[in-house]
């Protein structure tokens, strides 16, 4: 069962397209990895799924509701983490996280287990605006995970991190569907990190989605195609600068 | 770098920050209730004033009590938060410029935003004398002389008081006190221009000339007039000190 | 709820000591020019209260809309400063409960200053005026009604903080219109229901039905506001 499910999904600005036509079948249950360069449109979905666009064209499903007459029943459901640094400069970690919790209406308990999940229990009183990058983004992390939401959409979450950060959030990312039966939906510009944490994976680029499906598949189809699949990063390099070329030589 | 390259850059940096816009719709809400009750002008032959000098001191004399400073206190926002938003300012330190002349640099900003917001509300003066003119069949306009030296009065005196509130906003990091301190401070210049220490109060001095220009084309008016000794030295000490004061603390905070 | 999140919000940005203190200063105001030229007051033939708004209601009332103007342009720069408003969008809550957390929060906080300029009054109707009797109906009077016409003024503001995102443009629009409201003569009606004007007004010595009309007009501007928020902010939902 597809727990997000998109149609011809459309977002026009002025003078280009971020995403185009896009057709996006996430499963329940698992991990799915949004790939692809910078400016692809990976954003401009999860935006969009979070009501925070709104779609020039198409239309998506999220847990069998539609965006715009539910969207407070969505987002109710979404824990989300949407460009690293959006919090109260003025607050510290633990009293932010509070105000979402509130908002949620969850639990006390809420704030110390998210803190404790993404290791920052020790800076719980520091100001945000006086974290590091590492922090903010860990902070980010806590607050698209506190309450246990069913669904996770988490865009670029380890950015910033450094790599026991790294390893951490991507082990973590990977036992969450079995630890809270949820879906994640995770985006990075890396394959060689999405090949760690993904069940299936989408590949965007300018816009367009040029592959889903299981590694394996994509394996298959390099194969079948004649790119490299010895080493992953440049299967998707390949498969980035074909499409590239067929978009009339852009770069 | 030299100075002026740096003044350049400072200018790039409020680019579309609309700042511009704000103080020119100030500039024209001013002059709108001059030209509705533009036949008041003809009534004020107890002070003995005439009906075109009427007309503009009573414009400059709303724009220098409290738009022209509030709107400076405004300015003042806009060229600390270009920097702190983004942490613009941590890339200028770990440039190779001199603290100091980066603090100049924009308070010579803040200087040309006082000129502009000035050369601003003098435009609008013949554009709403000229519409006055016409209303009331009555030649409103004044000597473009006469006028721009009124204007230049202001900004002159006003140059302390903008150093009062560059030293406000450069020390003080909470926005909301930096804010509240500059617009409160403005409030009380109207009581001050009564007393005779007004010449220690900066955010007084334009209002104080031009109250005493008033006064001067006025015949009947007894106000008190300007005194260079000793508002003169303490003017360019308050400025000198607001000056030196601010290019000391200027990213000393972020520093730390 | 979001009333106390508003609050927590503002912890450590000054905004609770600038209305205490903001409170205090316009107190001041009263209290020193009595003290300093109480001669030219005492001979009026006037309620004491009457004579003391007269005489100090027009700057005690510039420096509380400053402080409203001022205060609303934090509350949203909070919210904008580090992009937290976007945090806020992905939860499932209205936006518009936002705002009126922060409406509701605003309205607090000039219940605080009024209550110190009340104060204020009170006192000095009491100590330079020997009115014992009756002063604190009187003052009650005058300041809930004070409260009420202060209102629009602060939906106004936190409209337009709400609207814009750089602290800068609100605050610019903010004194603009504060401005507009100084320039407004005041024996028009209809311009003195500007939102930003209102606070000016005095309730001792105007007539009943025009402190009527004046009431009824600012309870039709905080209606109109608060119905303009909310269909901006879904104009703009759909416009991002």
């Amino acid at each position: 069962m597809n727990i997000i499910e998109t149609k011809n999904l459309t977002k026009s600005y002025a003078d280009f397209t971020a995403v185009s036509g896009v057709n996006l079948h996430i499963p329940k249950g698992t991990v799915y990895g949004f790939l692809g360069p910078n400016g692809a449109g990976k954003s401009t979905t999860m935006k969009m799924f979070l009501g925070l666009t709104k779609p020039t064209s198409g239309a998506f499903v999220i847990d069998g509701k539609k965006y715009l007459e539910n969207r407070v029943e969505i987002l109710k459901e979404v824990g989300s983490f949407i460009e690293a640094p959006a919090f109260y400069g003025n607050l510290s970690g633990e009293e932010n996280l509070d105000i979402i919790r509130k908002i949620l209406g969850l639990p006390k308990s809420a704030v110390p287990e998210a803190l404790e999940l993404v290791g920052l229990t020790q800076y719980k009183n520091r100001l945000a605006k006086k974290y590091s990058l590492g922090m903010k983004q860990r902070l980010g992390l806590a607050s698209a995970l506190i309450g246990k939401p069913p669904i996770l959409i988490l865009d670029e979450p380890t950015n910033g991190l450094d790599p026991v950060g790294i390893h951490e959030i991507r082990t973590l990312i990977r036992s969450l569907p079995q630890k809270f039966d949820c879906t994640v939906l995770v985006s990075s510009h890396l394959l060689s990190e999405i090949e760690l944490m993904a069940d299936n994976i989408g590949i965007l680029n300018h816009g367009h989605l040029l592959f889903e499906g299981t590694l394996d598949q994509l394996k298959f189809n390099a194969t079948a195609q004649g790119y490299p699949t010895d080493n992953l990063e440049d299967t998707f390099l390949a498969l980035i600068d074909a499409d590239n070329r067929q978009r009339g030589g852009a770069r | 770098m030299k100075f002026f390259s740096l003044v350049s850059i400072e200018f790039k940096k409020i680019r579309r920050s609309k700042i511009l816009l704000i103080l020119m719709v100030a500039a024209i809400i001013l002059w709108l209730p001059s030209i509705f009750n533009a036949d008041l002008n003809f009534g004020m032959q107890a002070e003995g004033i005439s009906p075109e000098n009427n007309f503009l001191i009573q414009g400059f004399m709303g724009m220098a009590w409290f738009m022209f400073p509030a709107s400076m206190v405004v300015s003042t926002v806009l060229l600390n938060m270009t920097e702190r938003s983004n942490k613009g300012i941590l890339k200028m330190l770990s440039l190779p410029i001199a603290t100091a002349e980066l603090c100049l640099a924009k308070f010579v900003v803040l200087l040309a935003l006082a000129a502009f917001q000035i050369l601003m509300t003098a435009l609008m003066y013949f554009v709403s004398a000229g519409i006055a003119s016409q209303m009331q069949d009555y030649n409103f306009i004044l000597q473009p002389l006469f006028v721009f030296k009124e204007a230049g009065l202001i900004f002159v005196s006003a140059i302390p008081m903008l150093a009062f509130f560059w030293l406000l906003s450069v020390c003080i990091k909470t926005p909301i006190f930096s804010i509240g301190i500059g617009l409160a401070s403005i409030v009380p210049s109207v009581l001050i221009i009564n007393t005779k220490a007004w010449f220690t109060y900066p955010m007084s001095y334009p209002f104080f000339v031009i109250t005493s220009e008033y006064g001067k084309l006025a015949t009947n008016l007894d106000t008190a007039q300007v005194e260079f000794i000793p508002w003169t030295p303490v003017a360019i000490v308050i400025t000198i000190l607001c000056l030196s004061v601010s290019c000391l603390r200027f990213g000393q905070a972020e520093r730390r | 709820m979001s009333f106390s999140l508003e609050c927590k919000k503002v912890k450590r940005t000054g905004f609770t000591p600038a209305f205490l203190f903001g409170g205090l200063l316009a107190a001041v105001v009263p209290v020193l020019n009595m003290a300093v030229r109480s001669e030219n007051y005492l001979g009026i033939h006037a309620a004491p209260v009457q004579i003391l708004l007269d005489a100090n209601w027009q700057m005690m009332a510039m420096l509380n809309i400053l402080l409203i103007v001022a205060g609303a342009c934090l509350m949203y720069h909070t919210e904008y400063a580090d992009n937290a408003i976007q945090k806020m969008c992905t939860l499932p809550i209205k936006e518009s409960k936002l705002f009126f957390g922060k409406v509701t929060l605003m309205l607090l906080m000039c219940i605080v200053v009024l209550v110190i300029e009340a104060a204020s009054i009170a006192f000095c109707s009491c100590h330079w005026f020997e009115m014992t009797s009756e002063v604190w109906i009187e003052v009650m009077k005058n300041f809930g009604y004070a409260l009420l016409l202060m209102l629009p003024s602060a939906l106004g503001s936190l409209f337009i903080a709400s609207v814009c995102k750089n602290m800068w443009v609100s605050l610019g629009i903010g004194v603009v219109c504060v401005f507009t409201a100084t320039m407004l003569p005041t024996r028009s009606f209809v311009l003195s229901l500007f939102p930003f004007a209102l606070p000016f007004q005095i309730f001792a010595g105007t007539a009943e039905n025009t402190a009527c009309n004046f009431m009824i007009a600012a309870v039709v501007e905080i209606i109109i506001i608060g119905i303009a928020e909310v269909l901006f902010l879904k104009v703009r939902r759909s416009f991002e």
